[in-house]
């Protein structure tokens, strides 16, 4: 492929250089490539500044902090997921009965809040939310049409 | 290990405990990956320390500015270590890894259709527009000189940022990321001619509109 040779990605063989030499189309088009190629690598990124590892460092220390457990394997098993299910049923039905009122108080908001340990069903349902985004986003690339490029560049 | 001890191993000048090759025998990324899943938290780091610069460089020929293209790296590599404990060794590791920058890229660059970045002009300093920190120049010839590169630098950029979304993303992975076909068709979830035809596509548009530059 033209711009794979014209970088040097690629070998050029004796005998694409002997067609090259006798063929004045192709020759003009390697060139062009070649000078294409040349001008891309113009375009320079810059390093990772300082601030970059300081600020990550920052945003995994807050990631671990987070509470995490080994929730998939749950959800991999359909009984141990029905059950979850039922059991967070439950537990829902109980906290709102306990409140009393519809919602219930503030107070017991935050003690459900904060009993959410690794391995309970809130923190494995957080986790499997925090997840999701991530599979979630994979899908994004089969909504890039083949087609689009097609037509914006024949 | 203790986070604490991971971030002191994380500083710019690290010193990672865990050693890639041990007795002449290689790990691929994506077996340091498996360790990573089972805990150990220097070997996470060596992937940091690994694709920090190839991630900053993607990120910021599909974002519009170093900020945003730092931002988006190190989203990338926290969802990374998010998502240790369901990773599978099925795919190569740097597949996995492009996949995710590139679905974080692709929602960005959708997010922020619409805005225009900073053009900063600077003889003395790095340059915000083009990223790279271009010689002063003494003299009156060498700043025209200097003010020709840039508008050629930028002109660049227009042009591939204006291809369409899948084939710019192939020439960056092909052309600044140094991956070959196989890794970009595996990223794209093309098929390997696919991806050829894709970079054949944009290569001819960046051959026909740059002409003028070169
Ligand atoms: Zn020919």
């Amino acid at each position: 492929m033209m711009p794979d040779l014209a970088s040097g990605l690629m070998e050029v063989t004796p005998g694409i250089r002997s067609h090259l030499a006798g063929c004045v189309a192709c020759a003009g088009k390697m060139e062009g490539f070649r000078q294409t190629m040349a001008l891309l690598d113009e375009w320079k990124a810059p390093e990772p500044s300082p601030y970059f590892d300081v600020r990550l460092q920052a945003r995994l220390r807050e990631e671990m902090a987070k509470p995490q457990a080994g929730w998939l394997s749950w959800f991999r098993r359909p009984v141990l997921a029905a059950a979850l299910t039922v059991l967070l049923g439950v537990g829902v039905g109980l906290f709102f009965t306990k409140g009393g009122g519809r919602y219930g108080s503030a107070d017991n908001v935050v003690a459900v809040i904060d009993s959410t340990e690794p391995g309970s069903a809130v923190g494995d349902l957080q986790a499997l939310e925090k997840n999701h985004d991530l599979y979630a986003d994979f899908d994004l690339l089969d909504d890039l049409e083949v087609q689009h490029d097609v037509v914006a560049n024949p | 290990m203790e986070a604490g001890a991971l971030m002191a191993a994380m500083g710019p000048h690290p010193a990672s405990s865990f050693q890639p090759a041990v007795a002449g025998e290689a790990y691929t990324d994506a077996e340091v990956m498996l360790r990573v899943k089972a805990g150990d938290e220097s070997a996470f780091d060596y992937l940091v320390q690994k694709y920090r610069r190839p991630l900053v460089s993607f990120m910021y020929r599909m974002a519009r500015n170093t900020a945003a293209a730092e931002d988006l790296a190190q989203e990338v590599f926290l969802r990374v270590y998010r998502s240790r404990q369901t990773y599978e060794a099925s795919a190569k590791f740097t597949t996995w890894l492009y996949r995710i920058a590139t679905n974080l890229a692709v929602n960005h660059a959708r997010d922020t259709r619409h805005e225009r970045p900073e053009v900063t002009v600077s003889l003395d300093e790095p340059d915000e527009e083009t990223g790279t920190t271009l010689d002063v120049p003494d003299s009156k010839s060498t700043a025209e000189e200097f003010l020709v590169r840039r508008e050629r630098m930028l002109a660049i950029r227009a042009k591939v940022e204006a291809l369409p979304e899948r084939q710019k993303l192939a020439v960056i992975m092909h052309k600044y990321q140094q991956m070959d076909y196989k890794q970009i068709a595996d990223v794209l979830k093309l098929s390997e001619s696919a991806t050829k035809s894709l970079l054949f596509r944009a290569y001819e548009t960046l051959r026909e509109q740059l002409k003028e530059f070169v």
